[in-house]
């Protein structure tokens, strides 16, 4: 039984001390797709890019910003399988807390307990680092939170920050327009001009997707919501 | 080695022979309150006779006028109440008849206990409260169970709500728990309303308790009633 | 008789104007044969948080354990305290877990929400079904009593001497009238700034 399964861990360290399959999650990470989010005063923005490889998809079927609960959602850059994966685990979590407490899960422990499942992955046998970072944001204790997760299980808060492609110029540029007292409004306003530094093509409603989350609770963008922020750009 | 079959249970047409004993008693439920006072006796029943979820009607007294100075509450099985009180009131009358004044209060008290004693064993199925005036002029309140044991008493609550409203009486009119009671008698106005009262609260939580209240109010001039609408649901 | 109804005891919780009681008799016995007149089944599980387990003792002392060891998971875990409500919704869940072989305690939940200042009481069946209400709640032996007794002294808008008092009446008037319970009795009061915890001299029978 399990004898064609491998029983250590992938993850082991090199002779340095480095754990080098993180670092190929991380560089796959890199390499993918663009995604930024920013906490403003009264809520919390993720975008993203998403660029399809032919034309002939059907951008608007497949979601990269997933809600989590009613007040939590998250974004990923890296590997699609693997987000997909680890929102499924997110959301069960949020349902096993909510049936547990009574209450919603808050933004921190899912943040726990997700970036927990992806240390799990760099030191079980059989199973490779997840391929992605997380962004996730949450709304609760009537202020916004904005979280990234990483493939190590290293998770860390932020203002505003960027992941994937150019992520180094994104969080460059973050650091210039991010102000402590901006609004919503503002914020995804901000968050489209980060993925339009080094945005390859035109940007369109359909190749971005933007999520929100405030008081009200979490949502994704409509099409048409993303065209009528774009148009306020240009 | 014999084999242990289970026997064959009777059956009629194949379907199991229902085998059912014989079940006399019906709870009809009813709460009575009775409390004493110097120089007069309270006693009060709910109006709602049911059993059950049904309710039967919503204006039976479960008081018996028995003398004009002693009223008989009853509840439990309201055929064994009707029953006894039948055959009370003969007992009554024959006495009249053959003292020429009506019974005691005391001896009244007697009387239910023997009669209640005498069905030691297959007994009806009442609690009773019997309110009146003795011999010196004061209230008195007896009480009973089922098989003729009874007792005088300051104030008593009997029937299906019986183990809410005692010790509430302890509280207010028995005094207890308290470190520096006021041991002025209860006034009859007082214990009138908080007969009111404490139907008023039975019928929050139990559902046997409910659509009104008969109060006698039993002194040395006779017997006054008064009625009380309670919450019908 | 009743597996409930071995041990004997009585919980009671009252909400008042800011504050919140919570009262209990101490007698431990086996059925009719007093074992014990310092029993605890109130649990302080919180600066302003009580649960009262009558009902099986053995249940009352286990349930107890497990709940402190599910809150101090929690609040190390999450760096906050616990919300009377959803330590309720807590409780009914373990409870619920053992639905085909239950723990025979009917729980009473009283306390204040550690920001609001809300008073919260609840009780439940000994499978967790829960019933949160605005005035009073009452569980144990002596349970029919405890409801007469609150049906009528409780009143809206009660100060925490007022609660006090009225919350020890209906304990000692129940109780007494219960064969099972009494024994001493035990009170808390709990207000936005403190807890207070009296003993309360009772007949003894």
């Amino acid at each position: 039984m399990g004898s064609e399964r491998y029983s250590f861990s992938l993850t082991t360290f090199s002779p340095t001390g480095k754990l080098v399959q993180i670092e190929y999650a991380l560089s796959a990470v890199t390499a993918g797709a663009a995604s930024v989010g920013i906490k403003a005063t009264n809520g919390v923005v993720l975008a993203t890019e998403k660029k399809q490889k032919s034309i002939l998809n059907d951008e608007h079927s497949t979601f990269k910003v997933e809600p989590i609960t009613q007040h939590i959602g998250m974004v990923y850059s890296g590997l699609g399988p693997d987000y997909r994966l680890l929102v499924k685990r997110a959301r069960k979590i949020a349902q096993k807390y909510e049936v547990r407490y009574g209450e919603p899960i808050p933004t921190t422990q899912l943040v726990q307990k997700v970036a927990y499942i992806m240390q799990e992955y760099t030191q079980s046998g059989g199973v490779r680092p997840f391929g992605v970072s997380l962004l996730i944001c949450g709304w609760d204790n009537d202020r916004g939170y904005l979280f990234q997760s990483d493939p190590s299980g290293a998770y860390y808060a932020w203002k505003a920050t960027a992941m994937g492609k150019n992520s180094v110029n994104g969080k460059t540029f973050l650091e210039k327009k991010y102000s402590e007292t901006v609004e919503l409004e503002d914020a995804v306003h901000t968050a489209i001009l980060t993925l339009k530094e080094g945005f390859e093509g035109q940007m369109t409603q359909d190749n971005i997707e933007i999520g929100i989350c405030d008081a009200k609770g979490f949502r994704r963008l409509t099409p048409g919501q993303v065209n009528d922020y774009l148009a306020n750009i240009s | 080695m014999m084999s242990h079959e289970p026997e064959p249970s009777p059956t009629t047409c194949g379907a199991p022979l229902l085998q059912r004993g014989f079940d006399p008693y019906r709870d009809n439920a009813g709460t009575l309150v009775g409390i004493a006072g110097e120089d007069f006796a309270v006693i009060g029943s709910d109006l709602r006779l049911s059993l059950g979820f049904s309710i039967f009607s919503r204006d039976q007294s479960k008081l018996f006028k028995l003398t004009d100075r002693a009223v008989l509450g009853s509840s439990g099985c309201w055929a064994d109440c009707v029953s006894l009180n039948k055959f009370l009131e003969i007992r009554l009358k024959t006495y009249g008849f053959e003292h020429n004044q009506p019974m005691s209060t005391k001896a009244i008290a007697q009387c239910c206990s023997t009669m209640l004693y005498s069905r030691r064993f297959f007994p009806y199925f009442a609690w009773n409260i019997l309110a009146g005036i003795d011999e010196d002029g004061k209230g008195a309140i007896y009480s009973y169970d089922p098989v003729g044991n009874f007792e005088r008493v300051p104030y008593q609550a009997a029937g299906n709500s019986g183990p809410q409203v005692l010790p509430f009486l302890d509280s207010i009119v028995g005094k207890k728990n308290q470190s520096n009671p006021d041991k002025a008698p209860i006034t009859k106005e007082r214990a009138i309303n908080l007969i009111k009262d404490i139907f008023i609260s039975a019928a929050e939580r139990d559902i046997t308790v409910g659509d009104g209240t008969h109060i006698i109010v039993i002194t040395k001039d006779g017997l006054e009633e008064i009625r009380l609408d309670l919450r019908k649901d | 008789m009743s597996i409930l109804a071995y041990n004997g005891g009585i919980v009671i919780a009252m909400k008042g104007d800011g504050c919140v009681a919570i009262a209990t008799d101490r007698r431990l016995g086996v059925e009719g044969r007093t074992v014990s007149i310092d029993f605890e089944r109130v649990f302080e599980m919180g600066p302003r948080l009580f649960v009262g387990l009558p009902g099986l003792a053995t249940d009352t002392i286990t349930v107890s354990q497990k709940l402190r060891f599910d809150m101090n998971l929690y609040e190390l875990q999450e760096n906050r305290q616990m919300t009377p409500k959803t330590f309720a919704t807590l409780l009914s869940g373990t409870l619920y877990e053992k639905r085909f072989g239950p723990y025979f305690i009917e729980p009473v939940v009283a306390g204040m929400d550690p920001k609001t200042n809300e008073p919260y009481v609840a009780c439940m069946d000994l499978i967790g079904s829960t019933t949160e209400t605005v005035d009073f709640v009452v569980s144990g032996t002596a349970e029919e009593e405890a409801y007469g007794m609150c049906e009528t002294l409780w009143r809206p808008g009660m100060k925490p001497d007022e609660l006090f008092e009225c919350i020890s009446q209906c304990v000692l008037n129940a109780m007494d009238r219960d064969a099972i319970s009494g024994w001493g009795v035990k009170v808390h009061v709990m207000e936005k700034d403190k807890v207070t915890t009296r003993y309360l001299k009772t007949r003894m029978d």
